[in-house]
């Protein structure tokens, strides 16, 4: 156990990034929500209001390939692990990580009747994308990192703060989002998940500029520390 | 150190009188309170009046021949039934022509029936503003209406749970007096009289959804008993316009439809009226009044004190036909031009005053406690009857016509002043916050004025004159004496009101500044002796992600969303500190275990939170209910009722396995071994209990060996009495003190638990087993988020204030899991009557005071000594463990109070707020008295462990 607080050593690393890379890599993500949200509207013209789970399934469908095509680019060791595999464990990843995230609602006090199972489940793979398939891309089973860039939030080199950063704001905002659920607004956005998903886009969208900044900030420091 | 600790113990002590006094204050402020009299008027009692005790004998006989047919009581009867139609949440502008508001909206003139028949030539109808007292709920506006009374948020009577009214009023008046009542509508009225109806057609109310379950029901009645002579009241209560407006809001077809269907229904019965009216009919003498019992906002809300809530109208027609006697001086009426270029005019009245005018009209004794005068026009309206028979006899003109009225009229003021005198003086006398001497002089005076000229002159023009000479003389006269009666009625009112509707904003600011002041103060006593916080590492993020949920939890309050929805913020807010938790315990690779099992307890927590806000919503007239939580199991399917029965045995049965554990690991420490034994025993009664009471078991036989379904809680309640009082003289008199702390705390929290878990009924075991498993959860995780590096080698872990915030919140979620919530209708009766029968006050008092702050005060607060982290046995260690205690129950009590705090602020802010006598107030109520609870019971810990 405690040989894993030494820092991993700079080889292990994969191929890195710049901070204009980064920039170009949220640029996609972003686009491909926003594509996610015209072909919810304009080919089912349906919303996240009027049919949250349908919404919700088509904008994970469409962010999951090309979060997990372009976060595999990046995974640790590719001289060992090849790319396929990176996509192969960003699948396992997917499930597991809305497997976390459904319990973590749940616990929260998600609605857990018939009726809102298909949200929840829906919600929790695009949580899922956000949070958890760019570090399995990334990382795999390499328990270490996991553990020194989510638990300790000490991310070394660019990749790991754009998967650090947009995880916690994605989670963070939607935490936040689920504020206004039990105001008696009667709006029907106050629905369950409708508030909260639009609280972590949100906040996954902050975490990206915050990583962004960040990024450019500090990247004279080789080595990154958080406040 | 022994003069510091006793010092702190004074400290607890201190601070439990403050907030008792600012919440004093406060709740003086707040909080309007009326003691109800359980006297009742009866007939005999006029003759103790200054006024003659029947009107002019040398008229009865010339009056209709139906009131020589009945007894007379206080006044003589002037109609001989009445038909009273209940229009809930009626708005004045429902009924009022538009011509009388600033713009015509879509739902005015709809009841046009009523309108033509008021502004019709030769009316005998008439429309008018009446107004409301709030508060403006149905229950309490009927109470108000019967009882001629301001009912306040809290009347202190002898109804314990049960909403009977036990005043006198109108209803029991009408009983008294051989009336036949026949009730159609809202079942409230049941509810408050359960017995007066000779018959009656009661519909559920609180579904609000069903727009037309109870009117149907209604309608379907009324028109069949109008035409059967067996009663004389008729009471018919729609709630069709409530509803739509709750659902749908004032400017919407439902609501637009519901009062075309109204306006037909009414114009039906004013023809079945009308045909019956005839000398000799069914409906000869015949009142009919069609009321709102409160008005509405636009979107459908009632219950605070604004103008659209409280004003709302009534219609009140004569089946004689008539014009209008009252002379201008008493008329209230403002008149505006139709679109006709008509005089059109409606008069106001106040709802106070129709308990004792109808009363008038109808010949009975006022109720005891009204403080209304009967009203001159209302009255003018059924009295007209005999007007015209003495004028047919008599030929007098219009003027003595006028005249004759007002002889009657001043004469049944007199009566009304003298009983309305009669009730201030007894209110007065027997109750514990009467009026204060001043304005009680100052009413006797108008009183007596009043009654010097009664005696000295009016009177004898009563008793003797036949009104020929000086007609104008005593016309002045008369009126002179209405004016003067009037007066004192006004000023008894006023007094009443300020007594009984007005907040007092002076006193109110004053609570809260004071419990400012103490909550400042004890945040200091938190950290004040402890040398290591000054050095500024107390602002560590633990310290600081307590203040954000304190804060966060008493912003919440501001708003009746959160409110409503309390345990599930607790709930979230709980949850979030075990997430934050969870991440520690990965980052330090510890207690992860622990860090699951405690989610695992929170997600068990907030199913039965949900399960008890669905309870909630059944009632609860601001919630929706939602059944979102089934998870489509059937309800009867054999397995589950299997498992039903079971697991709450087998909870206890593992509870006794715990306590025997704690026991067994401890070393031998006489007494607290004992107590706790006993507390194992406690459970072994309560297992047996549910196990006899169960189906399946098969044990029917084991109730009637123990000797009947009370003797095992009795017994229960015993060994817990024995138990506290054997803890209590061992800590008087043994002193062995310095050893073993945690067994004692065991002792003390299992004797406290068994009364809690068996008044809690099924479900209580299970929760205390979460409790047990989440509180245990806690416990280890006290300081995970610490740096095991740099602290761990100090032989004393601060206090760590996330421990504390977590243990309140989890016991803030144990008040809403085992099924309450704050109100009224949220506390469970039945658990008063476990183990008892028979009702007394104070014991069943006491067991429902258990019941409700069982987990959310006695066991959390007795519980907190069980997280104090140091187990070592060392003298100095045990110094340190009492000021870390200390410390502990002082931020404990930080959290409350804030919590309080914002509870009052929120109160005061919105004290105008529609659902101030809804949801604010038995919130408030639920937290003072948990706020003092949890201070005496801190005092009595300190005193015990410190």
């Amino acid at each position: 156990m405690k040989e894993a607080k030494k820092k991993k050593p700079e080889t292990s690393i994969g191929v890195s990034i710049s901070a204009l890379g980064a920039f170009s890599v949220y640029l996609i993500t972003g686009l491909f929500l926003a594509v996610g949200f015209w072909v919810v509207r304009d080919k089912y013209s349906v919303d996240l209001i009027s049919d949250p789970s349908l919404t919700l399934r088509l904008l994970w469908i469409i962010e999951f390939p090309i979060v997990v095509i372009i976060y595999s680019l990046f995974r640790r060791n590719p001289e060992k692990c090849s790319y396929f595999r990176a996509v192969g464990r960003s699948i396992l990843g997917l499930i597991s990580g809305a497997l976390i995230n459904a319990l973590g609602a749940v616990s929260l006090g998600a609605p857990i009747g018939m009726q809102s199972l298909p949200k929840t489940i829906h919600w929790s793979f695009l949580m899922s994308v956000f949070t958890v398939v760019p570090a399995t891309a990334v990382f795999g089973a390499s328990w270490a990192d996991w553990h020194r860039v989510f638990a300790s939030l000490k991310p070394t080199g660019n990749i790991e703060y754009m998967i650090l950063i947009p995880a916690y704001g994605a989670t963070i905002g939607g935490w936040f989002g689920a504020w206004p659920m039990p105001l008696d607004w009667e709006r029907p956005w106050q629905e369950w998940p409708i508030c909260v998903c639009y609280g972590a886009i949100g906040g996954y969208i902050v975490g990206q500029m915050v990583s962004l900044s960040l990024m450019i900030l500090l990247r004279k420091h080789k080595s990154l520390k958080l406040a | 150190m022994e003069t510091y600790l006793k010092h702190k113990k004074l400290v607890a002590l201190g601070f439990l009188l403050i907030h008792a006094i600012a919440i004093l204050i406060f709740t003086r402020g707040f909080l309007l309170t009326r003691t109800e009299l359980p006297i009742h008027s009866t007939c005999s009692d006029v003759s103790l009046s200054p006024c003659l005790a029947s009107p002019r004998p040398n008229h009865d006989s010339s009056s209709g021949q139906s009131n020589q047919t009945q007894p007379k009581c206080w006044t003589k009867p002037v109609v001989d039934r009445v038909i009273i139609i209940v229009l809930d949440a009626l708005r004045i502008d429902f009924v009022a022509p538009s011509v009388f508001f600033p713009e015509p909206k879509p739902w005015m003139d709809k009841l046009t029936i009523l309108q033509k028949l008021a502004f019709a030539n030769e009316s005998s109808a008439k429309i008018f503003k009446a107004f409301a007292d709030p508060p403006t709920t149905s229950l309490q506006r009927l109470k108000g209406l019967t009882t001629g009374g301001l009912p306040t948020f809290i009347d202190v009577g002898n109804s314990f749970g049960a909403p009977a009214i036990v005043e006198d009023n109108f209803i029991n008046q009408l009983v008294l007096n051989g009336k036949r009542l026949v009730m159609m509508g809202d079942d409230t009225w049941t509810q408050l009289f359960p017995n007066q109806f000779q018959k009656s057609y009661p519909f559920p109310s609180f579904n609000v959804k069903d727009l037309d379950t109870v009117d149907n029901g209604c309608i379907e009645h009324l028109f069949p008993t109008l035409y059967k002579d067996d009663w004389d009241v008729l009471i018919a209560h729609f709630l069709g316009v409530d509803h739509a407006g709750h659902i749908y809001g004032v400017d919407s077809s439902p609501m637009i439809n519901k009062l075309e269907q109204y306006n037909s229904v009414l114009e039906k019965v004013i023809n079945i009226l009308e045909n019956q009216a005839g000398p000799g009919g069914l409906h000869e003498n015949t009142m009919l009044i069609v009321m709102g019992d409160h008005g509405q906002t636009l979107n459908g809300d009632h219950g605070g004190g604004t103008a659209e809530e409280v004003e709302t109208t009534m219609f009140a027609m004569s089946t004689k036909k008539h014009t209008t006697l009252v002379p201008p001086e008493f008329d209230t009426s403002s008149c505006k031009q139709n679109t006709d270029g008509k005089q059109i005019c409606i008069s106001s009245i106040e709802q106070l005053d129709f308990a004792a005018t109808l009363s008038a009209l109808l010949g009975i004794s006022y109720p005891f406690g009204s403080i209304g005068h009967v009203n001159p026009e209302l009255y003018a309206l059924g009295s007209s009857s005999w007007n015209l028979d003495n004028s047919d006899l008599g030929n007098f003109g219009t003027q003595s016509a006028a005249k004759e009225w007002m002889k009657n009229y001043v004469n049944v003021l007199c009566v009304n002043a003298w009983q309305v005198k009669r009730y201030i003086d007894v209110y007065s006398n027997s109750s514990v916050v009467g009026f204060s001497s001043d304005d009680m002089s100052r009413i006797s005076d108008l009183y007596s004025a009043a009654e010097q000229n009664w005696s000295s002159s009016v009177k004898h023009i009563l008793m003797d004159g036949n009104g020929d000479e000086g007609s104008t003389n005593i016309s002045a006269l008369l009126k002179e004496q209405i004016a003067a009666y009037l007066n004192f009625f006004s000023s008894v009112v006023e007094l009443a009101r300020s007594k009984w509707t007005e907040f007092n904003l002076n006193l109110m600011i004053t609570g809260f500044g004071i419990l400012v002041i103490s909550l400042i103060l004890q945040f200091l006593a938190v950290f004040h002796g402890d040398k290591s916080y000054a050095e500024g590492s107390w602002l560590s993020t633990g310290a600081a992600f307590t203040l954000f949920i304190v804060t966060i939890r008493a912003c919440s309050f501001l708003s009746n969303s959160y409110i409503l929805e309390e345990g599930k913020v607790a709930n979230f807010l709980l949850a979030t500190t075990g997430l934050i938790k969870l991440r520690y315990a990965v980052m330090r690779k510890t207690m992860r275990k622990e860090a699951f099992m405690f989610l695992a307890m929170v997600s068990v927590l907030r199913v039965s939170i949900d399960i008890g806000l669905t309870k909630q919503a059944a009632t609860s007239q601001f919630m929706s209910s939602s059944p979102s939580w089934m998870l489509g199991i059937a309800p009867d399917h054999p397995a589950l009722t299997y498992a039903i029965e079971i697991a709450p045995i087998l909870s206890v049965v593992i509870l006794i396995c715990v306590l025997y554990i704690a026991i067994a690991k401890a070393p031998s420490e006489g007494l607290w071994k004992y107590v706790t034994v006993g507390s194992m025993v406690s459970y072994l009664f309560i297992a047996l209990l549910w196990a006899s009471e169960s189906k399946i078991l098969g044990l029917d036989g084991l109730l009637q060996v123990t000797g009947g379904r009370n003797r095992i809680p009795q017994t229960v309640y015993v060994i817990g009495l024995v138990q506290l009082c054997l803890l209590a003289s061992a800590r008087m008199f043994c002193a062995e003190k310095d050893k073993n702390w945690a067994i004692r705390a065991v002792a003390l929290v299992s004797a406290c638990s068994s009364p809690v878990i068996l008044l809690s009924g099924k479900q209580g075991s299970m929760l205390a087993l979460v409790y047990l498993v989440a509180g245990y959860c806690i416990m280890r995780l006290e300081g995970v988020e610490r740096r095991t590096t740099s602290d761990g080698q100090s032989k004393f872990s601060k206090l760590n204030p996330l421990c504390v915030m977590q243990w309140s919140l989890l016991s803030i979620c144990m008040f809403f899991a085992s099924g309450h919530w704050c109100a009224f209708d949220g506390l469970r009766y039945g658990a008063a009557f476990v183990g008892f029968d028979e009702f007394v006050l104070i014991r069943q008092a006491i067991l429902l005071t258990i019941e409700t702050f069982g987990f959310s005060v006695i066991l959390s607060v007795f519980g907190l000594p069980l997280l104090v982290p140091i187990h070592s046995q060392t003298p100095q260690a045990h110094g340190e463990k009492r000021h870390q205690l200390f410390q502990m129950y002082m931020l404990s009590g930080v959290i409350s109070a804030t919590t309080v705090t914002a509870t009052i602020l929120c109160v005061t802010i919105q004290r105008r707020h529609l659902m101030v006598w809804g949801l604010f107030a038995p919130k408030f109520v639920f937290d003072v008295v948990g706020l003092i609870l949890s201070d005496l019971l801190i005092c009595l810990a300190s005193a015990y462990h410190l």
